[in-house]
């Protein structure tokens, strides 16, 4: 085995096949921009964790360090002690939880029946959902926002809930029609012809079927909800929630405050992100593309 | 009329449980759609409809046509940016590799960030101060701080980098899922007809992959078109896009039937990109 590499090199060394070098150029260009991508990728996230634990000497210069030089945890301190986070934390948490529980109310039996549809039809009803994402949110948050002051539902929980569910609706429709489509409709069948109704046939055969799919479509849009800006901005005049907090923060200029908040703001999406790739990779999106 | 009722009577439940789904949709998403556009063509002094008034208001501005430009130019270079690195990057996890999970798991953390931390990110690293001005004033490109917010071409870049960031992840996915859907006994064959590596990508895995990657483009372009959070927090007021110009119009000018009429015209442009894309690569497909 030893020898044959070294008598490879040796044949390489006398002569250089072309093809040989152009393999190996290739190798080493592929290699080159795969680090390039990495590093693209996971910089930016280190620079922000870096900033947030930066002494202010190292980042308001002219030349900033590109490694952590003077550590320090006073930003996170200062942030957490002066309490300003709890308010919108808890708004977040709550806004995005509600849109999560009413969206898969709304949208699961609805889903069910659009998956039950003859093909046609059915191809019909999801892109006419889907052509809702046409519609820009600044022309929908618009008239939106001018109904809810008529309405006093600015700066409430529920006027949000109620904004974020016209971006979640559509998505989660979408997801759980896929979800739906893998449950065979034989067991609704047999189900029935055993002696159930339609709705006995729903919770104890399909529900329990369908549980891991709704649970993966409700995180996927509570994670729409924590994220979600532009209704936020529109309806949100006094108490803000997380990413607008952040967004206030930069708009004062202040970096070490809004890196806080933004890493704040970035764990749960991380961890549940990548506890959830697998349906990232092929449900979340396939419906899509499965019709 | 009878055969409708017995329909009505037989598919009562369903009529039930979709009927929610339909209401909001009808009620949050159509009216306020439908309303923008009444607003747009309402005088915003008597009430009168309808007028193009705010239409010949905001054309004449040069805000406006900044916007306009500006977004669509976002979009061109957003686009090819995030679709041609998408396709490499796709190529490159389709091929069999030690490290191919690990660099998949990668990819994918932008996806892990919200759209506006990664906006602060951008912040950090393309302000005056930032990173990027840091690291070429290191290896000796530029001597004095470049501004990369003041507007012009670059600031486009700027966005549009910011942009790619944050979802070329996402493109990746697509057009992974259409790699992976190639049998391999395709390439298998075209190996024994003795194709190049350019012959199999264009002539195989191109027109393959072709309706997963109308989709990205067309989720992509409709994304791209609405940017909102990005110019925000990164370009401020100077440099403006349709979805900020609506914005601002509303807040800080307080004119609804112009903020409407920017949204109308975004929702023409989003439009006529997406059908227009679909009629020439479907009458391509029925001209092949």
């Amino acid at each position: 085995m030893k020898l044959r590499k070294e008598m490879g090199l040796i044949m390489a060394e006398r002569k250089i096949d072309p093809k040989v070098l152009q393999r190996r150029i290739n190798r080493v260009l592929k290699a080159l921009f795969i680090a390039g991508t990495i590093f693209f990728i996971l910089v930016p996230i280190l620079l922000l964790f870096k900033i947030s634990v930066s002494a202010p000497q190292d980042i308001l210069t002219q030349h900033p360090p590109f490694l952590i030089k003077n550590f320090t945890w006073n930003h996170w301190k200062r942030v957490l002690a002066a309490g300003h986070i709890w308010v919108p934390l808890w708004k977040s948490v709550v806004v995005a939880t509600s849109v999560a529980l009413l969206g898969i109310m709304i949208a699961a039996p609805a889903a069910y029946v659009i998956s039950r549809l003859p093909t046609g039809i059915k191809y019909g009803v999801l892109l006419a959902i889907f052509s809702t994402r046409m519609f820009p949110e600044v022309g929908i948050a618009l008239p939106i926002s001018v109904t809810f002051i008529q309405w006093g539902l600015v700066d409430t929980n529920f006027g949000l809930v109620l904004a974020h569910l016209i971006k979640v609706l559509p998505l989660m429709a979408w997801i759980l029609t896929g979800t739906f489509d893998s449950i065979p409709k034989d067991l609704e069948q047999s189900a029935l012809v055993d002696g159930c109704d339609k709705l006995q046939a729903l919770v104890i055969v399909v529900l329990p079927l369908s549980l891991a799919g709704m649970a993966a479509a409700s995180i996927l849009c509570w994670l729409e909800s924590w994220n979600e800006f532009t209704y936020a901005v529109y309806l949100c005049l006094a108490d803000a929630t997380l990413p607008l907090k952040t967004y206030y923060y930069v708009r004062r200029g202040n970096w070490f405050e809004s890196a806080a908040y933004a890493v704040f703001l970035t764990i749960p999406v991380l961890i549940i992100t990548f506890a959830l790739q697998n349906y990232l990779k092929s449900d979340y999106l396939s419906g899509a593309l499965k019709y | 009329m009878a055969a409708l009722k017995i329909l009505f009577k037989r598919y009562k439940l369903e009529m039930l449980m979709v009927l929610p789904l339909i209401i909001f949709i009808l009620g949050f998403t159509l009216v306020p759609v439908l309303q923008c556009i009444y607003y747009s063509f309402q005088d915003p002094l008597t009430g009168a409809f309808p007028t193009l008034d705010n239409y010949r208001l905001i054309v004449g501005s040069r805000k406006f046509g900044d916007a306009l430009k500006n977004t669509v130019l976002v979009t061109l270079i957003g686009l090819s940016l995030e679709m041609s690195v998408g396709m490499m990057v796709a190529l490159l996890l389709t091929t069999k590799s030690r490290f191919r999970g690990i660099f998949r798991a990668i990819t994918m953390i932008p996806m892990g960030v919200p759209t506006i931390v990664s906006g602060v990110i951008m912040l950090y690293i393309f302000s005056s101060n930032g990173y990027l001005n840091e690291f070429l004033y290191r290896i000796g490109v530029i001597k004095l701080p470049i501004d990369w917010a003041q507007g012009g071409l670059r600031t486009l870049f700027m966005v549009a980098i910011a942009d790619m960031w944050k979802v070329t992840p996402l493109v990746i996915i697509l057009l992974l899922s259409g790699l992976e859907s190639i049998p391999s006994s395709i390439y298998e064959a075209s190996a024994i007809d003795g194709a190049t590596r350019f012959q199999n990508f264009f002539y195989i895995t191109l027109p393959l992959i072709k309706p997963f990657f109308t989709i990205a483009l067309i989720m992509r372009a409709i994304d791209a078109f609405r940017i909102f959070e990005l110019p925000m927090v990164l370009a401020g007021r100077n440099t403006m896009f349709l979805g900020t110009y609506a914005y601002s119009e509303y807040f800080d000018y307080n004119n609804i039937h112009a903020s409407g009429a920017a949204s109308t015209i975004l929702l023409l442009l989003i439009a006529a990109f997406v059908f227009g894309y679909i009629m020439m690569v479907g009458s391509r497909e029925v001209e092949q």
